[in-house]
């Protein structure tokens, strides 16, 4: 019966066949490890997102009279409501962790080298978008922190040239953050950025699927196939790694649903202390903070004196990712087999990422500005050292085949 | 690299003095949302003595029901007050408001007094508790008193009848004496204002009842579901070589 439904299906849609190519018969390299897991668990974030976040629309109100209100009527009111509401919050910043792993590894182990280049083109375009997302997500809450940290933020593209204060005033639909703001933040959020990241997470795994998933020996396990043309290194994605990420996103869970029950603010992490207070134009809190995952980038911004010196460096911080395959020159892949030199501008570059996230968070003094001119100088100082220094890296030499380490 | 290390140095110290920082220094103070006669306390305290500036309007009264183990009868007798329109008693699912009129509230105390459904949460239980036990007597002020932890505060003593009315021998160190005597011990006068940040602890996050309750059986669930799951990876993985 079974068999011949499918059959029935498989003639008009080539479903078994879709199966075979991404799943049983797709073929993994079978040595990947621990920052492997992040990639599933990113899609996972963002189907809990999408399902959370229509539950949320159900009852938010996006209306600068009633947003604050709904959020709490949805924590009050709505049955489970608040527990949909901190899975979307908690969501938001799991998701930045996740994404920010998963592009570790990819500097880990070069996964955005020839012929993965495009993957991590859409991988970078997804971040991109996914800050928007978050940034424009953040301000529907209505509290204090969601207004006063998208005023400072939009007010940046004021800083733009001759078009900036125009360009500021088109996106707020006003002079200052008001409900046109929340209005169309609200179509962003919920509709039209969602919708370009599914379409880009598809072109990212079609791109992904096309030349297979590199690995931690940095190998690719197609150029060493057996007589029936499969990769001697590879597995079947199902069952093998279906199986590993259910163990995985378990274990996920496990982290999750710690902080989503017993500390779903974090220490005013995840949800910002102010942002308990609603939004009110007339009363600066004393300390704009944006949220945790921006912080970094927040600190290059304001490590520079300049306004326009300043968006621009940010701005920089962000391109120049996109165009780190062409930086990085060394034709090893994965650190396991590449020279010192890479192994401590990584590291340097990851303590100037997690310092200027620190710097991020607190009060601009004098000695955490300095500071963070220095981790902004090492952290655009890795990119430049890389293109130099990759060209001729000190490399071992990489095994034919994939080592396995547990 | 002397300069990376001093830096480092630098934001310990300063995020410790950090915390430090502001007039005086937090009071702890023990939020416990089992205790329901605590919480039963602290409404009481809240309806009889905060409500009338002071409104909880996110939070129904009709939560108390399950929440703080009233009956529907006991709340509607003794913790609404308010009326409608046209003179009937507040229905029991409404949210916890007061007729305070912004305009006069702002030219007696220069501001509206807050809502303070969620002060628990943007301020903090520690805050609160502080708060509440340190004001002090000083003539300069328009309303004849001043907070150590929030300097010439627009709210009266609205609790001296409980506290009575103290003044300060040092202020720094938390030492004062008392002027004028009040209904309550200074340990009783701490007990009722440990029952009432109770309570506000508990309208700031109603949910706080249900999350660690069911937060325990999801990770216990979890943690076994891991195991298996792990289990179940070790047998599909045995003849990867």
């Amino acid at each position: 019966m079974s068999n011949k439904l499918m059959a029935w299906i498989d003639e008009r849609l080539p479903v078994s066949n879709f199966v075979k190519n991404h799943l049983s018969q797709y073929y993994a390299p079978k040595n990947f490890n621990f920052f492997y897991y992040f990639g599933a668990l990113a899609i996972f974030i963002f189907v809990l997102q999408i399902v959370t976040g229509i539950f949320l629309t159900i009852n938010y109100k996006p209306d600068a009279a009633q947003a604050f209100a709904s959020v709490e009527y949805i924590m009050r009111d709505v049955e489970w409501g608040w527990l949909i509401r901190y899975m979307h919050s908690t969501g938001a910043s799991f998701f930045f962790v996740v994404i920010y792993l998963h592009m570790f590894r990819a500097m880990l182990y070069g996964s955005y080298k020839n012929p993965r280049e495009l993957l991590w083109l859409f991988g970078m375009l997804i971040f991109v978008l996914l800050m928007a997302e978050a940034f424009m997500g953040y301000l529907l809450p209505w509290g204090q922190m969601s207004y006063w940290g998208a005023q400072v933020i939009i007010s940046l593209f004021g800083a733009i040239p001759y078009v900036g204060e125009s360009l500021a005033l088109w996106i707020r639909g006003d002079f200052v953050i008001s409900d046109a703001t929340l209005n169309r933040f609200f179509a962003f959020h919920v509709i039209a950025l969602p919708l370009l990241l599914f379409a880009l997470i598809y072109l990212h795994l079609a791109a992904l699927h096309t030349n297979g998933s590199n690995n931690p020996d940095g190998i690719e396990i197609k150029k060493n196939k057996d007589e029936n043309g499969i990769p001697r290194d590879g597995i079947p994605f199902h069952p093998y790694y279906t199986v590993k990420d259910i163990f995985g996103l378990s274990v996920f869970l496990l982290i999750f649903a710690f902080v989503l029950f017993f500390m779903p603010e974090l220490g005013g992490y995840f949800l910002e202390k102010d942002n308990f207070v609603p939004a009110n134009p007339l009363k600066t809190p004393e300390h704009i903070v944006p949220v945790w995952y921006f912080t970094p980038f927040y600190a290059i911004l304001r490590a520079i004196p300049d306004k326009v010196g300043g968006v621009l460096a940010m701005g920089a911080a962000i391109f120049v990712l996109f165009i780190l395959p062409w930086i990085d020159r060394c034709s090893v892949k994965s650190i396991r087999y590449r020279g010192m030199s890479y192994k401590v501008l990584l590291t340097l570059f990851v303590i100037s990422f997690f310092g200027l996230g620190y710097i991020g968070m607190n009060p601009a003094t004098p000695v955490l500005t300095w500071i963070g001119r220095l981790f902004t100088l090492i952290y655009f100082g890795f990119f430049v050292a890389l293109y130099f220094t990759s060209a001729n890296e000190k490399t071992k030499e990489v095994p034919d085949r994939v080592t396995m380490h547990d | 690299m002397i300069r990376l290390f001093t830096g480092i140095a630098f934001i310990l110290i300063s995020s410790l003095s950090f915390a430090a920082s502001g007039s005086i220094p937090l009071k702890p103070v023990l939020i416990d949302l089992n205790n329901k006669s605590s919480l039963q306390r602290g409404a009481q305290i809240y309806v009889n003595n905060c409500l009338g500036c002071h409104t909880l309007k996110y939070q129904r009264y009709v939560k108390f029901i399950d929440h703080l183990s009233l009956s529907k009868e006991t709340i509607e007798n003794n913790l609404i007050f308010t009326t409608g329109k046209n003179g009937e008693p507040t229905k029991i699912g409404s949210l916890i408001l007061n007729s305070v009129n912004p305009d006069s509230a702002k030219e007696a105390f220069g501001v509206m007094p807050p809502d303070l459904t969620l002060i628990a949460r943007s301020r903090g239980s520690e805050w609160l508790y502080t708060f509440l036990t340190s004001f002090y007597k000083d003539e300069t002020r328009p309303l004849g008193v001043n907070n150590a932890l929030y300097a010439n505060v627009g709210m009266p003593h609205v609790l001296s009848w409980m506290e009575g009315l103290k003044t300060p021998v040092n202020l720094e160190k938390d030492q004062y004496e008392y002027v004028v005597k009040g209904a309550m011990t200074d340990k009783e006068y701490k007990k009722s204002i440990t029952d009432l940040v109770n309570f506000l602890a508990y309208v700031s996050e109603p949910a706080q009842l249900d999350r660690y309750r069911i937060g325990f059986w999801v990770i216990l669930f979890l943690s076994i579901f891991s195991f298996i799951a792990f289990l179940l990876k070790i047998e599909y993985w045995k003849d990867v070589k």
